[in-house]
């Protein structure tokens, strides 16, 4: 029994690293949301 | 509370910025011997005399303030920009010994935007070898500055630096020239149209290819009074800028810098005549790659063997010392599974950065680099390319980022699409582990068959990356062509220091970047395959004791049980007539009895095992998509594997360690598992020469690293690109596994 609550405590772990690592955005996690970034004004494809 | 200086960190490319970056703050920023390492701001805490402290911030190289790419109007809009919060109190502007005229441009254009600039000269230790003296004392007077003489290599001046950090407050913000005299009527009216404004500041503003600040380039624009020269104007009055520069600087030199010309030449350029000769400098270079390759192959064989069968052991040692359960199971038959899939390519991967290293460190990847101009130049794209796409071997994501030095955009957006073509660390684990099994061993001219088939997929990626800039030069039509300058910078003795850190930096990242995502995915993997909702996973056992009862084994299952039975059977009888044993007949007969209802019994073990994985989660999802992988040559479990390493290539071969040891009693190597697979409709193995070349040349093409297109979508700041490289990468990949497989079947 209680190999099997680690287990799935374990698996748990796995899927929810993987949904935030590939299907959450990173801005969630991102303490420094607005870095601000140089832009080109036509070479750079930004527009 | 003591005062933080905010010092920003500017050269010219490969003049060691990031060395003195480094030393300073005490990180451990990537360092080389070609330009083009930093392109990006990196920022840095230095602990200075008295108690103060310095912000450091390690700007990307640029040769002068007159911007053309995107890394280096970092530096640019840094010192520009007083509301930057890291606008710098002091300038550090990093130099090199051996091209301080060129050197000094950059230094005097910071110094007219009234920084106070501190000028460190380093790689001094080469001043005595080249016939190099400076009479420092005069050259701070003449530049009005505080000069720090420095050899990062050697680890002096450092303390210099420091101090005169500390003490920038004495060091003047003076102009070096006073560029109106190149126009004097558009720099009157330039001053009399914005008369509280630095002119060499509105200078820069106005002639900058990079609209770094578009509210006061749109306000100079719209000033009615100011007549706007046209670009070619522009250029010719920068052009006139950089000439009364050059004079100023010749001047100062010449007092205070003299060059012993006959110690200049010598050994450096008869080697350059060699490497970079346009039949030898090819020739040595394909020897090298050579070399490489088959010491990669032979170096890291003893250790790769280590430890896959410590892992092996490991994962029998838990099944046999912990309690049975699902626990047990997990780590045994997933974790340690996938985990190993990692760490047995660790030898092959350090051996890789370390050859990588020894040849950025030495100097010869500038020589590469300025080989490839020649054969890129038919393709479309500018030896600027060739950076990024060399430094694609190790990953991508730092490559794509690196195409930034790149000025046209049209040409880095060509770059930035074909650069995952190249081979990347991460597909070295695909390729070693399908090497192994399917090329046989053997050589040719000395040169073994698997560190060729090695040689040959990193030809084909390169090949693959630069025909691919080929057609789209066509369909997007490149007009404008580049002249590509590098730098060639000296040889150097590899310091040891920096080549381990390369390759332990390197090889950690590797091991823990995509080791997180393989043991997660190991974990979910290993749950899906234990796991099923069926009534034919849960009465596994009902069901194929049933079908062996009336159908008996498998075919496979069948004969193999009948050759190890009788190779046993010889065996004993061999022994006995060499006299080793002495049993009569009825015990040779018992004893075969008891080997057939052992093996028997494992065979029978084997079919639950296998007939619950194929009903399990995993099983049924590998099923479905079977029918796509299927005339690739694969089965089901490379199905899943493929689908898996859509997230990280590496995680291929866990994916299969993890798949194939699911419910297997015998704690094989991840090597021998793979070779024992069968594929149930030839009933040969699954893994031979038609599958692994198809999977060997999927993996050459296919686009399957998130990471990648997240970079990818970063830098063109859309996901039409990633999606395009996306569909046609995995296409492509997907049409010549295809005609692979079903040409060599």
């Amino acid at each position: 029994m209680f190999q099997t609550i680690i287990t799935y405590f374990i698996v748990l772990m796995a899927v929810g690293y993987l949904v935030k690592k590939f299907f959450l955005p990173r801005s969630l996690f991102s303490a420094n949301k607005g870095s601000k970034k140089a832009c080109g004004q036509d070479d750079c494809g930004c527009s | 509370m003591s005062k933080q200086i905010n010092v920003a960190l500017i050269g010219n490319p490969n003049t060691g910025k990031t060395s003195v970056f480094n030393q300073l703050t005490g990180l451990k920023q990537k360092v080389g011997n070609y330009p083009g390492i930093t392109v990006e701001k990196k920022e840095g805490i230095c602990k200075l005399p008295r108690g103060l402290k310095a912000h450091i911030l390690d700007l990307p190289g640029t040769y002068s303030l007159n911007t053309t790419s995107l890394d280096e109007s970092v530096a640019v809009e840094l010192l520009l920009n007083k509301n930057d919060k890291d606008h710098p109190d002091v300038a550090v502007v990093i130099s090199d010994v051996e091209n301080l005229k060129r050197n000094l441009l950059l230094f005097t254009q910071i110094k007219d935007l009234n920084i106070p600039t501190i000028l460190v000269i380093n790689m001094s230790d080469r001043m005595s070898r080249k016939g190099i003296t400076i009479d420092i004392p005069l050259l701070e007077e003449k530049l009005n500055t505080k000069i720090a003489l420095m050899s990062t290599r050697k680890g002096l001046g450092l303390d210099r630096l420091k101090e005169l950090i500390a003490e920038y407050g004495t060091i003047k913000a003076e102009k070096s020239l006073d560029i109106s005299v190149i126009e004097p009527e558009y720099f009157q009216k330039l001053k009399k149209t914005f008369p509280k404004e630095d002119l060499y500041k509105l200078w820069l503003v106005i002639t900058q290819d990079v609209n770094f600040m578009p509210v006061e380039k749109k306000r100079i624009n719209e000033d009615a009074s100011f007549s706007i020269k046209t670009k070619s104007e522009l250029k010719r009055l920068q052009q006139k800028e950089t000439i009364l520069r050059y004079q100023y600087i010749n001047g100062v030199l010449k007092e205070t810098y003299k060059v012993d010309t006959a110690a200049a030449k010598g050994f450096r350029a008869s080697l350059d005549r060699i490497l970079t000769h346009k039949v030898f400098g090819y020739l040595i270079f394909f020897m090298i790659l050579l070399l490489i390759f088959q010491a990669i192959y032979s170096w890291s064989e003893l250790p790769m063997d280590f430890i896959d069968e410590l892992f092996a052991s490991a994962s029998e040692w838990i099944k046999n010392t912990l309690p049975p359960g699902m626990l047990t199971d997990l780590l045994a038959e997933g974790i340690l599974a996938g985990i190993g899939g990692v760490v047995i390519f660790i030898p092959q991967i350090a051996f890789l950065f370390f050859f990588i290293s020894l040849l950025e460190e030495s100097g010869y990847m500038s020589r590469v680099v300025f080989l490839m101009d020649r054969v890129m130049k038919p393709f479309g794209l500018s030896g600027k390319s060739v950076v990024p796409l060399i430094s694609g071997t190790a990953c991508a994501i730092p490559a794509i980022m690196a195409t930034r030095t790149i000025e046209s955009w049209k040409e880095r957006l060509i770059t930035i699409l074909v650069t995952p073509f190249t081979t990347c660390s991460a597909r070295l684990p695909i390729y070693l582990i399908i090497i192994a099994l399917i090329i046989p061993e053997g050589t040719f001219l000395g040169l073994g068959y698997k560190p060729l088939t090695l040689m040959l997929l990193y030809l084909i990626g390169f090949g693959a990356a630069i025909l691919s800039a080929m057609v789209l030069n066509k369909i997007l039509q490149i007009r404008s062509r580049q002249f590509f300058v590098i730098e060639m910078p000296n040889y150097k003795l590899p310091l040891g220091k920096n080549v381990a850190y390369t390759v332990w930096e390197k090889t950690k990242s590797f091991v823990l970047g995509a080791g997180k995502i393989i043991l997660a995915i190991s974990i979910v993997l290993w749950f899906l395959g234990s796991n099923g909702f069926s009534e034919d996973f849960h009465k596994a056992d009902e069901i194929v004791a049933e079908r062996i009862e009336t159908q008996g084994l498998t075919r496979y299952n069948q004969e193999n049980l009948a050759t190890t039975l009788a190779n046993y059977k010889s065996s004993l009888n061999d022994s006995v007539s060499a006299g080793i044993y002495n049993i009569s007949e009825k015990a040779i007969t018992d004893s075969v009895r008891v080997k057939e209802e052992l093996l028997f019994q494992n065979a029978l073990h084997q079919e639950i095992a296998s007939h619950k994985l194929e009903n399990s989660y995993i099983g049924l999802m590998g099923k479905a998509i079977e029918p796509v992988v299927r005339p690739l040559g694969y089965d089901w479990k490379i199905g899943i594997a493929v689908l898996t390493s859509f997230a990280a290539r590496e995680v291929f071969v866990g994916t299969l360690a993890t798949i194939y040891s699911v419910g297997s009693d015998e704690e094989e190597t991840i090597k021998n598992r793979m070779a024992a697979e069968i594929n149930p409709a030839t009933g040969k193995p699954l893994f031979n020469l038609a599958s692994g070349i198809s999977l060997l040349l999927f993996y050459a093409f296919a686009m399957q690293c998130m990471s990648t297109l997240a970079i990818v979508k970063r830098e063109t700041n859309t996901w039409k690109w990633p999606a395009l490289q996306l569909v046609f990468m995995s296409a492509f990949a997907y049409i010549i596994a295809l005609v692979a497989y079903q040409f060599l079947k």
